[in-house]
């Protein structure tokens, strides 16, 4: 593909404990992908590619556009530039693919967004029943093992309002997954939660990562980023400035802009 | 965590120290004299108080009232001009209203207990109220005294309830209230109220009779009394025995069915032309019902895809062409009604079950809108004279829960156009907005009941009533289209875009995510909007229409016997309105806390 996933498929196969996905296929594929805000430039040229299975960090200071580029992988915002293939499927206006993708796609948000006014068990099953046409009695069975999984199978029959801040997360990520999909987005799924709630939820993220799944995290927990990504890309003013295992980055850094960064977060 | 999530996962939170319950003396202290300043203010508002309720109690009990204009005209303030022969058609339709709402109260659990003291305190509280009340107003001596030795005994009464009974046991509000409806109804038995008839012929005059109130009326509000708590028990056995969610299910569908039911068929009674009936209505119902079934039962198919929506478009293109082919009127609404469901079809497409309710749902509203249409068109063998069979509060009424009925799914339709990113429909919903909201009320009323019937085709008959319905909740839609969307604004952007994220359609999204937030939001406005609808039917007396109001103000008023007595009347007329709109006030509160579950 490009000099960059190259170079960083060469990377993999050096590191020890790297997965080897050098055959894998291509799950997302970004070419030049631009977006602006107005006048303002959120996104400048992204070009990258996460393999199957593969799980990519995104890091990068408040405002550059890391929250952007993964909003744009589920048409959740529009690109103006570029083209984004997910699993051979372009997105353009066409609203038939929109909804392929959406439906292949997971996304957790910062904020949750849980329903307030269904159930934990319906916020699950709701779209299974609705969107993938399922019986209702096998999707609440499925949104019960996907809550049992995340660990909270005792709520399931309360209002999202009753729950603390990491296990409406954990509802949002049993969401996510009851579509069954064969990618999750998290966009910043830690950053409302405090310390403690904040483990919980990164728990349940590291087993979704050891089952295969094909991830892409925005977030700012370093410990996790090193322990669980495959791929960390650091991103600044709407650009990739540098992208590479976790022990590349963490250790040496070739740029001076991410120096800078983990020298000011470390 | 692992201590929260024991047992059922309800973590057992200690509870709050209790509130200490203060001593009357004590409360009265820190509540209404706590400063100087508040002291004047107390000492100030009771005064306007004691003023207001001393006027307001002179004039009820001036013996120059003419009370019994009230009295006498109830019938005239229910349904006008209804012929006393055909009188049990009323009585019928009251009774199965009441029969439904007892048993709704007893499936839906209505009600609930009031510790014994705690009825003891407020009786205590009323007969103390009702004390002040006879002192205050200005009796003679010897009514002073009745009064106060009831307001004693009232007192006494809670005061002993207070002190002895047991915290433990409780009374429950339906049976308070029935018990309160019983010692009303027996009064009607036992209370010399007077027998008033007003006699309309030739001589007009009130006929009172001391001592007796007539047999037709004590009678049937005895058995209507009757028919309510005995519903209540069925309902309650009813409860016990069948599940819940299809019994709840079938009250709101009889619910639903029951005004067009009462209306056309009890109280219109039309004359059928049942040959007509049998080789035209019923085939072209059953045509569609069959033919409108397949379509539908295809397109619910998860599997008919792209192909399905092209149908549904094919099906709204003939629909609009029907609309302005010269046909039977049934026919062609149908029609449109049909483009309606298959248009929505692909949203509630699924599993064998869905697919057989939306079905389901379909020949319910084609049922029913063919049967209106129907009735409609026939003429009624209810000799009134008058613009229309009923007046009074059954017209108010009528006019009122048909409106609000009609223009909820017309408000919300134009309310999510308004908001759709569609251009042209929200052009369209934007000008009606502002067109029909910048038009008085006044206007769009005449124009329907004058200019309407010039417009619509031959063969097509709209009554008055019908056409004013029409009209008015066009009128209503509009403003309950900008509340909704008020309620729908209030959805956060990040609800829609998790529904998006999980790959809901649009039409999904709005369905299962958006309205039903927006809608909770917009319960106090709306019920604002209802109660206004209700008030306002009183404008129908500019178009002829004998309103409650107008028969107030004009009709009873203007006889011979009752010259001047505008404002008892009026005064009793404001009574009705208020206990309704109170009601429905009352029941969005109960609505609001119901749906508030999901918050914390």
């Amino acid at each position: 593909m490009t000099d960059a996933t190259a170079a960083e498929n060469t990377d993999n196969q050096a590191m020890e404990q790297s997965r080897d996905l050098s055959g894998a296929r291509d799950m997302i594929a970004c070419e030049g992908v631009s977006k602006w805000y107005g006048d303002f430039q959120a996104l400048d040229g992204i070009t990258a590619t996460i393999k199957e299975q593969e799980v990519v960090v995104v890091l990068g200071p408040s405002g550059s556009g890391k929250s952007t580029w993964i909003r744009c992988i589920n048409r959740l915002e529009v690109h103006q530039e570029g083209r984004i293939v997910v699993d051979d499927v372009e997105l353009t206006n066409d609203l038939r693919n929109i909804e392929q993708v959406r439906s292949e796609v997971g996304m957790v948000f910062q904020l949750f967004n849980l329903f307030p006014h269904l159930k934990v068990i319906d916020n699950v099953s709701l779209a299974p029943i609705w969107v993938r046409k399922k019986p209702r009695a096998e999707a609440e069975e499925q949104a019960m093992a996907l809550l049992e999984r995340v660990g909270i199978p005792e709520q399931a029959h309360k209002y999202p309002g009753q729950l603390s801040g990491g296990q409406q997360q954990r509802v949002a990520i049993a969401r996510a997954l009851a579509m069954e999909p064969r990618i999750m987005l998290f966009d910043e799924p830690t950053s409302a939660l405090d310390p403690e709630m904040i483990k919980e939820v990164l728990d349940v993220m590291k087993v979704l990562a050891q089952s295969g799944m094909t991830m892409m995290v925005v977030t700012h927990e370093m410990g996790f980023a090193k322990e669980v990504a495959d791929r960390i890309i650091f991103m600044e003013e709407g650009q990739i400035v540098e992208q590479g295992t976790p022990q590349h980055f963490f250790e040496n850094p070739t740029e001076d802009r991410t120096k800078l960064f983990l020298s000011q977060i470390l | 965590m692992s201590e929260m999530s024991s047992g059922l996962g309800v973590p057992t939170i200690p509870a709050p120290p209790e509130e200490p319950h203060l001593p009357p003396r004590q409360w009265i202290r820190e509540n209404l004299f706590s400063s100087l300043f508040n002291t004047v203010l107390t000492i100030v508002s009771s005064l306007v108080i004691l003023a207001i309720v001393r006027g307001l109690l002179a004039f009820i009990f001036n013996p120059q009232r003419q009370w019994e204009a009230t009295a006498t005209n109830l019938r005239l303030l229910m349904t006008q001009a209804y012929p006393e022969e055909q009188y049990l058609r009323v009585w019928v339709c009251v009774a199965v209203i009441l029969t439904l709402t007892a048993m709704s109260m007893a499936v839906w659990r209505a009600g609930s207990a009031v510790p014994l003291p705690g009825v003891g305190r407020r009786l205590l509280s009323g007969g103390v109220l009702l004390a002040i009340m006879a002192l205050l107003a200005p009796f003679g001596t010897r009514s002073t005294f009745i009064w106060l030795v009831i307001a004693i005994v009232v007192a006494a009464g809670g005061e002993a309830l207070r002190r002895f009974a047991d915290e433990e046991r409780s009374l429950s509000t339906l049976a308070l209230l029935a018990m309160a409806l019983g010692g009303l109804v027996a009064t009607l038995w036992v209370v010399p109220y007077g027998s008033h008839t007003f006699n309309l012929q030739r001589t007009p005059r009130v006929l009172a009779e001391p001592g007796t109130v007539a047999m037709s009326t004590k009678l049937p509000w005895t058995l209507m009394l009757v028919v309510a708590v005995a519903a209540y028990f069925v309902g309650t056995l009813v409860r016990d025995r069948l599940p819940t969610n299809p019994l709840r299910a079938t009250l709101l569908v009889t619910w639903l069915l029951m005004p067009p039911i009462l209306l056309y068929l009890v109280l219109r009674d039309p004359s059928f032309d049942m040959g007509h009936v049998f080789t035209t209505d019923i085939p072209i119902f059953a045509a569609y019902a069959v033919l409108g079934g397949a379509l539908l039962s295809w397109l619910t198919r998860p599997s008919t895809g792209e192909a399905g929506r092209i149908v549904a478009a094919l099906v709204l293109v003939a629909g609009f062409a029907m609309f302005v082919t010269p046909m039977r009127m049934i026919v062609r609404l149908d029609m449109l009604l049909l483009a309606g469901f298959a248009l929505s079809a692909p949203t509630f497409s699924g599993g064998p079950r869905a697919r057989r309710r939306y079905t389901a749902g379909w020949l319910g509203v084609l049922g029913m809108m063919s049967w209106l249409i129907t009735a409609i068109n026939t003429p009624s063998t209810v000799d009134v004279p008058g613009e229309f069979f009923i007046g009074g509060i059954s017209l108010t009424l009528m006019v009122a829960i048909f409106t609000i009925v009609i223009s909820f799914p017309l408000g919300l339709a134009l309310a999510l156009a308004r908001t759709s990113n569609m251009p042209i429909f929200r052009l369209l919903a934007t000008w009606f907005i502002e067109f029909v909201r910048g038009v008085p009320l006044i206007t769009i009323l005449i124009f329907f009941s004058i200019m309407v019937p010039l417009f619509l085709p031959p063969g097509m008959h709209l009554g008055e009533v019908a056409a004013v319905v029409i009209g008015y909740s066009l009128f209503s839609s509009a403003y309950l289209a900008e509340n909704v969307r008020g309620g729908l604004q209030s959805v956060t952007r990040g609800q829609h875009e998790a529904a998006e994220a999980v790959g809901m359609t649009t039409s999904q999204k709005t369905v299962f995510i958006v309205l039903p937030q927006a809608l909770r939001v917009a319960i106090p406005p709306l019920v604002g909007h209802c109660i206004g609808v209700f008030k306002e039917t009183s404008l129908l007396a500019i178009i002829g229409l004998f309103d409650v109001l107008y028969i107030a103000r004009y009709v009873m008023s203007n006889q011979t016997e009752f010259m001047g007595s505008t404002k008892e009347n009026i005064l009793f007329v404001s009574l009705i309105y208020w206990i309704f709109a109170y009601q429905m006030s009352k029941a969005s509160q109960r609505l609001e806390q119901r749906t508030g579950l999901g918050e914390r």
